[in-house]
């Protein structure tokens, strides 16, 4: 059972930092971007070609987040200009839309050119003992560097000015437009940090499990879900809701068997939302 | 910004594309008798090879799940997202019913098509009690397609798993042949567009714009919106099941990525916003223009994934109200000057 729960916490960390970059750009744009599993794609597969080009591995990984950010920087520049230019749910189902396609063009160049090709980062070492459970390596590796960022991301919302400059735009962006902050350009760099946020996905997951070019749609729907489970929005609902779920997950499949426990996955996702529409620790409305 | 997410707010803010259908009964079948003669000679053009008329009978089939998404989605502002496992409830639930359980075809038929109606009507019924937006209807919804997916994989001894089942029942009748199957599902896409065009000239189609439009102000005139939400959903998803049922019939093998929403939902959605949220043409449009594309760009393999991206990505970006309502509204502006540009 501790094993299970241990297990749950670190497949949790990952559901919770998968769901913080969604998350994000949703409470801070009204956009849903459905290629967020493909930004951790590219970013894997950035490391990946570098790493095979020569380039250490820690450089690779740095690498790997830049792309994760340029993707993001990008993807501001080019398709979401005109659909900023939309309001409310308009704006959420075309965003929707627009970026499902950017997911194809991911998809469809990598299924092209590099099928069958996957990151995973070997961490050295035998398994440590937590709590009298053997851990892996690479699990506790990945599980701290998660940590770490969200930590950090919490850090920065709470206590520099640009990160309470962005929590104001999220909470009303006409008010923050009157205190002198441009929503457009908070809106930019936090496109910038959920790209690099994916990158970090995509590495911390390669350490427990190889992280292919088809695992774009996968990423974007368990992060799609837990940030909802967590409430849209919201960073510190999502680490929660993201180990809740990691631990209903592992205990779902190891006593019940893995085909019932993504149904019991979602059932309970599903509960959640019908009982509390605004999430764990989403703002009521 | 924050997006109000407890209100469901209407698709109008989306497409507002539905026109007031005029109440004269020839403005409704004209229309419906051009679409059905225009599609009636493909067999003359594609009828030589199966393959072909197979991809023709699919791109059909498609539109009758375009059409019912739309009844649910575009009349009511419900965001299904599940309309691959409704049509899959039809499909499976049609073969099973005959295959195993030994009834005649017509009524597993009819028994599929009640159970997926039944299905989305409650689903409707569960998601407008709770007052969820149009994005968790449509995560709600989403997570029940994950799970019927799942439950397909799992339950491999009656679905066959992976690999899906064979459908016996009908195989030695006119289903399985070259060209009926087209002229099957020209019918009852032509029906469903009858339905919808009825629907939306009676009083329940007053009753949709009004929700659709102004939730709170429909409510306060009297308009029961549980249960017209509730309606919309029972039949379009009545019209899922039975084109998921009927294609399972005449495909003759079906598999749970036949019913995906990798497969089904995402295309369905892309259809839809193509030819015109809340129109009644415009789901049959999208069909037939992504099915062709679809089919040109076969011969790039690999590459047609990333190429349906950049069209995606260029359409949606260019014509984002769809293809008939930006129709609609050149035609307009150029047959007389508009008061309000």
């Amino acid at each position: 059972m501790t094993a299970n729960i241990l297990d749950g916490i670190v497949l949790g960390l990952q559901f919770g930092l998968l769901a913080t970059g969604l998350t994000l750009v949703y409470g801070l744009g009204g956009v849903l971007n459905l290629a967020y599993g493909q930004m951790a794609v590219v970013s894997a597969m950035v490391v990946l070609f570098t790493m095979e080009a020569g380039v250490p591995t820690l450089g690779a990984v740095g690498l790997g987040l830049l792309a994760g950010g340029l993707f993001g920087l990008l993807l501001d520049l080019t398709v979401l200009p005109s659909i900023y230019r939309r309001q409310g749910e308009a704006r959420v189902l075309l965003s929707l839309l627009v970026t499902l396609g950017l997911a194809f063009i991911v998809d469809g160049f990598f299924n092209w050119r590099f099928p069958l090709r996957g990151l995973s980062l070997r961490i050295g070492g035998g398994p440590i003992p937590i709590f009298g459970v053997p851990m892996r390596r690479g699990s506790l590796v990945a599980s701290a560097i998660t940590l770490a960022a969200m930590g950090g991301l919490l850090w920065f919302f709470r206590a520099t000015i640009t990160g309470r400059a962005i929590r104001s735009v999220m909470e009303d962006d006409e008010g923050a437009r009157l205190v002198g902050i441009d929503p457009r350009r908070m809106l930019r760099l936090i496109l910038i940090v959920t790209g690099v946020l994916a990158g970090l996905v995509a590495v911390t997951r390669s350490m427990v499990a190889p992280v292919t070019v088809r695992a774009g749609f996968e990423m974007t729907v368990s992060a799609l879900i837990v940030t909802v489970v967590g409430g849209l929005g919201s960073v510190s609902g999502a680490l929660v809701a993201g180990i809740i779920l990691g631990i209903i997950n592992i205990i779902a499949a190891s006593y019940i068997g893995t085909f019932l426990s993504l149904i019991i996955l979602l059932g309970a996702a599903a509960v959640t939302i019908l009982i509390r529409p605004s999430g764990l620790l989403g703002v009521r409305e | 910004m924050s997006v109000e997410l407890t209100e469901a707010a209407g698709t109008s803010a989306i497409g507002g594309a539905e026109e007031r259908p005029s109440r004269s009964l020839r403005s409704l079948l004209v229309p419906l008798a051009v679409t059905g003669i225009a599609l009636a000679p493909i067999p003359l053009w594609l009828g030589h090879s199966r393959v072909l008329m197979g991809v023709a009978v699919l791109g059909l089939t498609f539109a009758g799940y375009t059409i019912g998404f739309n009844l649910i989605f575009g009349s009511t502002g419900q965001l299904f997202l599940c309309v691959g496992s409704l049509a899959g409830i039809g499909g499976f639930g049609g073969a099973i019913l005959a295959d195993r359980v030994g009834l005649p075809l017509v009524v597993s038929i009819l028994a599929a098509t009640l159970l997926a109606s039944l299905t989305g009507g409650l689903l409707s019924w569960i998601t407008v009690r709770r007052s969820l937006g149009v994005i968790f209807t449509g995560i709600v919804t989403l997570i029940f397609a994950l799970s019927f997916e799942n439950l397909l994989l799992g339950l491999s001894s009656i679905t066959g798993g992976d690999s899906g089942i064979q459908v016996q029942a009908g195989s030695d009748t006119f289903l399985r042949q070259r060209i009926p199957p087209y002229y099957l599902m020209l019918a009852l896409v032509v029906m469903y567009l009858l339905v919808h065009g009825l629907l939306r000239r009676s009083h329940i189609g007053w009753a949709f714009r009004a929700l659709r439009d102004d939730e709170i102000a429909a409510e306060l005139a009297g308009v029961n919106v549980v249960r017209y939400r509730v309606y919309a959903a029972l039949i379009g998803s009545g019209i899922l099941g039975l084109t998921g049922a009927t294609y399972a019939f005449t495909e003759g093998r079906i598999s749970p990525t036949t019913f995906g929403f990798s497969q089904v939902d995402v295309v369905v959605v892309v259809m839809l916003a193509f030819g015109g949220i809340g129109t009644l043409l415009g789901p049959l449009l999208g069909a037939v223009t992504f099915t062709a594309i679809d089919e040109l760009l076969i011969d790039l393999g690999q590459l047609r994934e990333l190429v349906y991206g950049v069209l995606i990505i260029f359409l949606f970006l260019w014509v984002p109200r769809g293809v008939i309502p930006t129709l609609r509204d050149v035609f307009r502006s150029r047959g007389r000057t508009r008061e309000e540009k």
